[in-house]
Order: structure tokens, then sequence, then C-alpha cells
């Protein structure tokens, strides 16, 4: 069912999504905010995250059957080619595999904003692979 | 007399269908079941081979039909999350006394879940496990945990699967996933638990777990021992993003009007 156009996803929308991404803006300088956008039936979030050194410009999907799909991450900012990283920058976090066991993404306890906690997470590693060339966290299982 | 309420009448879901319709309590049967039957399908279906290129929907209607004529069957032959569709969906859980789910994607199952929680009606779910090394059946009833919660366990707390992590070392390569189909043994051992499971959600025995693991094959790493049997009873999660409910607006309209608002707050953050 879709996002936008079905009542379960307006109400994980306005129940869940929205209010974590209200808390999370919060106080925040206006650069990094999240701000929204209707794509189709689904939403893009826009954002700049700041690991360490380097701002970089963020887009994450929630595509029309998030949260069951899990959102797509992807960075706006040229990376170079790195592990971790899949076509048109798009951040591997998830796509391990579409069958319940294989899929690291879990729809009943992550929001979008702990998407975007793990897109955080994985530009500080890559801050780290760029001075080192060693990615600082284990293979995913 | 019963109605049942089922998705899915692939390898899987016929077998548990023709069980639980051999029951004489059920009278009246809603199949949800869009796909075409196609000679792939053969090996580890019930369906003959004269049934390729038939909806898969219309060959068990008709394979029922033949076994128990006094049946009631309808055919709702769509997909299960097809939008322009749900008002029909609605009306036949809102008169079924079980739902049974045979889908195999993460998408259906949640919308199935969604729709009997919204109805209040028991369910189950069948799914054998990749290469048929065994299989879960699950049961839900209205005041217990709902599907994202048992996933959620699940994937915590029960490894079904050790496949390689991908090849990081190709950025953009293929990500592995198993395809080893199960056989049909497999498939009809544990869709025979899924069908006694159901019939006794029917008859009111509530079995005293929700989940079944049944092994069927060792496997170094998953599983240590064969035909070995696992319950859990997992617990509805407090904090499940699923199935807890959250204050939103009553009607339609005021939640077209509230997510449009939010929207136009968030677009200009």
């Amino acid at each position: 069912m879709s996002l936008l156009e079905s009542e379960t996803g307006k109400r994980r929308l306005l129940s869940i999504e929205f209010p974590v991404i209200e808390r999370y803006n919060e106080g925040r300088d206006p650069t990094y905010r999240i701000r929204l956008a209707r794509q189709g039936n689904g939403l893009l979030l826009r954002y700049a995250l700041k690991p360490a050194h380097n701002v970089y410009e963020m887009e994450t999907r929630l595509v029309s059957s998030y949260p069951v799909v899990p959102p797509e991450t992807r960075v706006l900012t040229p990376l170079k080619t790195c592990p971790h990283l899949l076509e048109g920058q798009t951040l591997c976090l998830w796509r391990q595999g579409s069958t319940r066991a294989a899929s690291r993404w879990d729809p009943a306890r992550f929001t979008c904003v702990f998407a975007i906690q793990a897109a955080w997470r994985w530009l500080a590693c890559y801050e780290i692979w760029h001075e080192t060339g060693e990615w600082p966290l284990p293979e995913a299982k | 007399m019963a109605h049942l309420f089922q998705v899915g009448v692939g390898s899987g879901g016929m077998p548990v269908l023709d069980m639980i319709c051999r029951d004489a309590s059920i009278h009246r049967v809603t199949i949800v079941e869009p796909d075409v039957y196609k000679p792939h399908n053969v090996e580890r279906h019930l369906f003959a081979l004269w049934g390729v290129g038939h909806s898969k929907a219309d060959l068990a209607r008709r394979w029922l039909l033949e076994r128990r004529p006094d049946l009631e069957v309808c055919v709702l032959p769509w997909d299960l999350t097809d939008p322009g569709r749900q008002s029909a969906f609605h009306e036949a859980i809102e008169d079924a006394d079980l739902g049974v789910c045979a889908a195999d994607n993460e998408k259906a199952k949640y919308h199935f879940d969604s729709l009997m929680r919204q109805h209040s009606r028991p369910w189950t779910l069948g799914e054998v496990l990749s290469g048929g090394i065994g299989g879960f059946v699950h049961c839900f009833v209205p005041s217990g945990p709902c599907y994202g919660c048992v996933a959620s366990f699940l994937k915590r707390t029960v490894p079904v699967d050790n496949s390689p992590a991908p090849d990081y070392s190709a950025p953009g390569g293929p990500v592995w996933e198993t395809t080893i189909p199960a056989s049909k043994a497999s498939i009809e051992a544990i869709a025979s638990l899924h069908a006694l499971l159901s019939l006794d959600l029917l008859a009111g025995r509530e079995p005293s777990f929700t989940t079944l693991l049944w092994t069927l094959a060792r496997v170094p790493g998953v599983f240590e021992e064969p035909f070995r049997p696992y319950r859990f009873r997992v617990a509805r999660a407090a904090d499940c993003l699923i199935c807890q409910a959250r204050p939103t607006p009553s009607s339609l309209e005021e939640l077209d009007v509230a997510l449009d608002q939010a929207l136009a707050r968030l677009g200009n953050a």
C-alpha cells in the first residue's frame, strides 16, 4: 500500500515519522535540518550531515512501500569510490536481501531518522577510510 | 459454519487451503491470488500440467469444488496491496472467521496483518525457508502481537540464514541472495502444520505459542538438528511502530488536512 495514499501510510507518517523529524529539526541550524518533499507516492528527505571535517549533502527516499521497504539514502556530494557504496552513490545500509532474514531493516523499530543516523555513521566511517584505507566497522553479516 | 479468507494459492498456500477445506466446518472460502499458473510451478504444485496458463485462483476454486461441491468459493484475482481493490478485501474480511496468509513477500504480509487487525480477525501465516531446511507457522489473534512484533523478534533472536555477506570489494555488484527452491515434501510438511494450527485457531483452541519453527534439515551454524520444533511466545511489543496506537485524526478528511499541513511545515523547515 502506498505511503501517501493509504490510511495506514498516512497514520504512520503523522504519528511516527513526522514527529521524529520535528524533534530532529528542533533547535538545529537550518543548514542541517531535514526538508520534506513529495516524490510520486513517496517522500524525499533532503538534509546535510557533518560527521567530522566535511559537510555532505544528502537525500533519503521513503518509497511508496515504506516502511516495509527500507529507505534509500544517497550522498549528493561527490565521493571517492569506496566499500559499502552502491550505484548512484547510494549507501549500502540495509540491502543485504529482500527476505525478512536477510534484510537488516526493521519496520517495527526503525524510523526515517534512524536511517539518517545510520547515514551519519556511514559518513564517519568514510572519512576514516579516506584517511587510513581501512573501513572501521566489521562487514555486515 | 466458517468463512476462510486466504491470500496465496501457490505451492505453499494450495496444500494449506486443500487441507483446511476438507474440514466440514468450512462452508465459505475467499481466495485472493493474482498469479497465473506457469510451467515452472508444476514441479511443486498440486495442479496438473493442463492448468498451465490458467489463473491459480480459478484452478484452486475448481480443485475445491471437485472435492467439496457444497463449498461456496469466491475468487478475488487481485494483488492484496492493490489500492483500487481494498473495499472488496475489507468486505470479505469483515465476513470471515479466519485469515490464512500464504503470501511470499513482506509487503503483502504486513498488509494482510494490517487488514486483519482492522477487523479484529485471527489469522495464520506459513513460511517455508529457502532450500526447504524448515519453516515457520505463526498464529495471530486480535489482542496479541502483530506481524511487525513477531518479525522484529525473530530477526533479533532466531537466525535462519547463513548466506555470505555481499561482496563489498565490488561496489554496485549483485547482492547475493539464496534462491534455492524448497522441495515439495518440505513445503507439504510445513503446510500440514499450517493447516493444523489454522483449524485449531478456528475451533477456538488458541495455541500456547505465537510462532512454531520446525527444522527439516541439519544446517551447520543454523539448525544443529533436523525435525526439531521450537516454539516462541512473542509478546506484543510496547514500542512497536506497526501496531501500537498513537493519536492521529479520526476522520480521513482530517487526516489529509493534517498531512498537507505537516508537509508544508516540514517542506519549509
